[in-house]
C-alpha cells in the first residue's frame, strides 16, 4: 500500500476525534470520569494522558489481532487488553506518582469501563489497520484530554484560586473580599462547564441533533 | 481449524489469557520494590501529620526530607498487652499473633510531645487505616489521619480532608470529671448544634451523606483507644503524680 504515514486521510482520522467527533462533546462519552478528576489540572492531566495511552495501544493491539479475534467473544477480548493495559498504567503512576495516583484514586481504574476506550476498539480497530487504528485511538484521547485540560483548569483557577498548586488569584483579591467558588469544587461546577463547553464547541462545528 | 469453531475460540480465549496474566506478572514484580517504598514513605508521612509537628513538613519535601525528620523525631516502640515496652524489637517485626502492638513517640527535644498508633476499622464501603496521635497527657487528641481507603469520593472520602481531620484535634477520650474512658465519637450533624456543653470535647462534627463512614471511624477510634488503654492508663497515672 502506497498510502503515506500522513495522508491526508489519515489526518482526518486523527482530527475527527479532536473536534468533528470529539468523544465527550460530540459522542457525550467519558463523562464519570470528566466530572470526577477536574477539581485540579495535574490530577486531569495524569487521567488524560493514562486514557490516552490505553486508548491509542488497545486501539493497536486490537487492531493487530482484528482478523484473528473470533466474533463470538470479540468483547470480551477487547475488555482483556483494555483491562492489561489499565493495569499497566496503574502500576507505573503507584510506582513512580504515589501521590497522584492517591488522588485520582478508583478512576484510573475505571478507565477500563470508560465508552471512549471500548467504542473505539469496537468502533474502529476491529475494521482498520494498525497504523490508523492507532491515529484514531490518539486523537480521541487527546480529544478527550483537551476537554479535561479546559475543565480542569477553569475549576482550579475559580475553585481554588491556583493553577497546578501555584496561587494565580492576588492576595489582595482575597483582602478585598474575593472568595473562591465553592460549586467549582464539587461535580455540579463540572457539569454546569460542561455543559457550556458542548454548546461553544457545536455552535461552531454547526452541529445539531436530529429532532 | 476453522476460526468460528468452538475449539479455535477457546483455545484464542485461553490465549489471550496467557498472554495478558504472564505480562501483568512480569510488571507487577517489577515494580515492586518501587511501589512498597512508596506506601511507606505514605505511612511515614502520615504518622507525621497525625502528630502535628510542631514546623509541619511543607508538601513539596523529597523523600530523604521525609525520612530525615521522621528519624529525627520519631521513636518507634513496641507495647505488649500489659502496655508495657518491649526493649530490642521495632514495630517492623512484630508479627501477628504475638499479642504486640507498635507505638511511635514524637519527642521534640528530648520532650515527649505525642504518642502515635495506628486504627484500623470497617467503614462503609472499605477498610480505613489510620493514625491516631494523643497529647503527652495520653487525654487529648492531638490528631487523626486516613492513609488507605476505598469509600465513596465527596461522601464518605472526606475522611482524608483536613476539615474533618482538624476537628479531632483537642478533642479528649478521657472524661476526668467520671473518671472513665470516653473515646471522641462522631457524630450526625454538627457537635455545636445537638450535644451539650460539657459533652462537647468528646464529640466531632459528622460528614453529611456518609453516617456509615462516620460511624464506622467512631468504633475504629474506641476499639483501638481501648486496646492501648493499659499502656495510656500508666501515662495518666504518671502524669496525676
Amino acid at each position: 500500500m502506497a498510502e503515506s504515514l500522513f495522508s491526508r486521510k489519515n489526518k482526518k482520522v486523527f482530527k475527527d476525534g479532536l473536534w468533528d467527533n470529539n468523544p465527550i462533546t460530540f459522542q457525550i462519552l467519558g463523562i464519570c470520569s470528566t466530572l470526577a478528576v477536574t477539581t485540579q489540572l495535574k490530577t486531569a492531566l495524569v487521567m488524560s494522558a493514562s486514557l490516552t495511552f490505553v486508548v491509542a495501544m488497545s486501539n493497536v493491539a486490537i487492531s493487530l489481532m482484528r482478523n484473528w479475534i473470533p466474533s463470538k467473544i470479540r468483547i470480551i477480548v477487547q475488555l482483556s487488553v483494555i483491562s492489561l493495559l489499565v493495569i499497566l498504567a496503574d502500576q507505573f503512576l503507584k510506582a513512580y506518582m504515589y501521590d497522584v495516583s492517591k488522588q485520582l484514586s478508583v478512576f484510573v481504574g475505571l478507565i477500563i469501563t470508560n465508552c471512549i476506550v471500548m467504542g473505539r476498539a469496537e468502533a474502529y480497530a476491529m475494521a482498520n489497520p494498525p497504523w490508523k487504528s492507532f491515529l484514531d485511538g490518539l486523537g480521541n484521547g487527546l480529544g478527550y484530554s483537551g476537554i479535561l485540560v479546559i475543565v480542569g483548569t477553569i475549576r482550579e483557577i475559580l475553585g481554588s484560586g491556583t493553577l497546578l498548586g501555584a496561587p494565580v488569584i492576588p492576595q489582595s483579591f482575597y483582602d478585598a473580599g474575593y472568595i473562591n467558588c465553592g460549586v467549582m469544587v464539587i461535580a455540579p461546577g463540572a457539569f454546569f462547564l460542561l455543559g457550556i463547553i458542548i454548546w461553544i464547541q457545536r455552535a461552531i462545528s454547526g452541529y445539531a441533533e436530529d429532532s | 481449524m476453522p476460526p468460528q469453531s468452538n475449539r479455535y475460540t477457546f483455545m484464542f480465549a485461553f490465549a489471550v489469557c496467557v498472554v495478558c496474566s504472564l505480562s501483568l506478572s512480569a510488571v507487577s514484580q517489577g515494580l515492586k520494590a518501587k511501589q512498597e517504598m512508596n506506601v511507606a514513605l505514605d505511612i511515614k508521612k502520615n504518622i507525621l501529620k497525625a502528630v502535628g509537628l510542631k514546623d509541619p513538613i511543607p508538601p513539596e519535601a523529597k523523600a530523604q526530607e521525609v525520612l530525615a525528620i521522621y528519624k529525627q523525631k520519631i521513636e518507634e516502640k513496641v507495647l505488649n498487652s500489659q502496655g508495657l515496652f518491649v526493649e530490642g524489637k521495632l514495630p517492623s517485626d512484630i508479627k501477628e499473633g504475638e499479642g504486640l502492638s507498635p507505638l511511635y513517640v514524637y519527642k521534640e527535644h528530648g520532650q515527649i510531645m505525642a504518642y502515635c498508633f495506628p486504627i484500623v476499622g470497617k467503614g462503609l464501603w472499605s477498610t480505613l487505616y489510620g493514625y491516631f496521635a494523643l497529647e503527652s497527657d495520653a487525654v487529648t487528641v492531638r490528631g487523626i489521619t486516613f492513609y488507605k481507603h476505598g469509600e465513596t469520593p465527596g461522601l464518605g472520602a472526606e475522611i482524608e480532608k483536613s476539615w474533618f481531620q482538624n476537628n479531632f484535634k483537642g478533642k479528649k477520650i478521657w472524661d476526668a470529671a467520671k473518671n472513665m474512658l470516653s473515646p471522641v465519637k462522631v457524630i450526625k450533624g454538627k457537635v455545636a448544634d445537638s450535644v451539650s456543653e460539657e459533652n462537647a470535647p468528646f464529640h466531632v462534627d459528622g460528614i453529611t451523606g456518609a453516617t456509615m463512614t462516620s460511624k464506622g471511624v467512631t468504633a475504629m477510634i474506641d476499639k483501638w483507644v481501648r486496646a492501648y488503654e493499659p499502656f495510656l492508663g500508666q501515662i495518666r497515672q504518671r502524669e496525676e503524680l
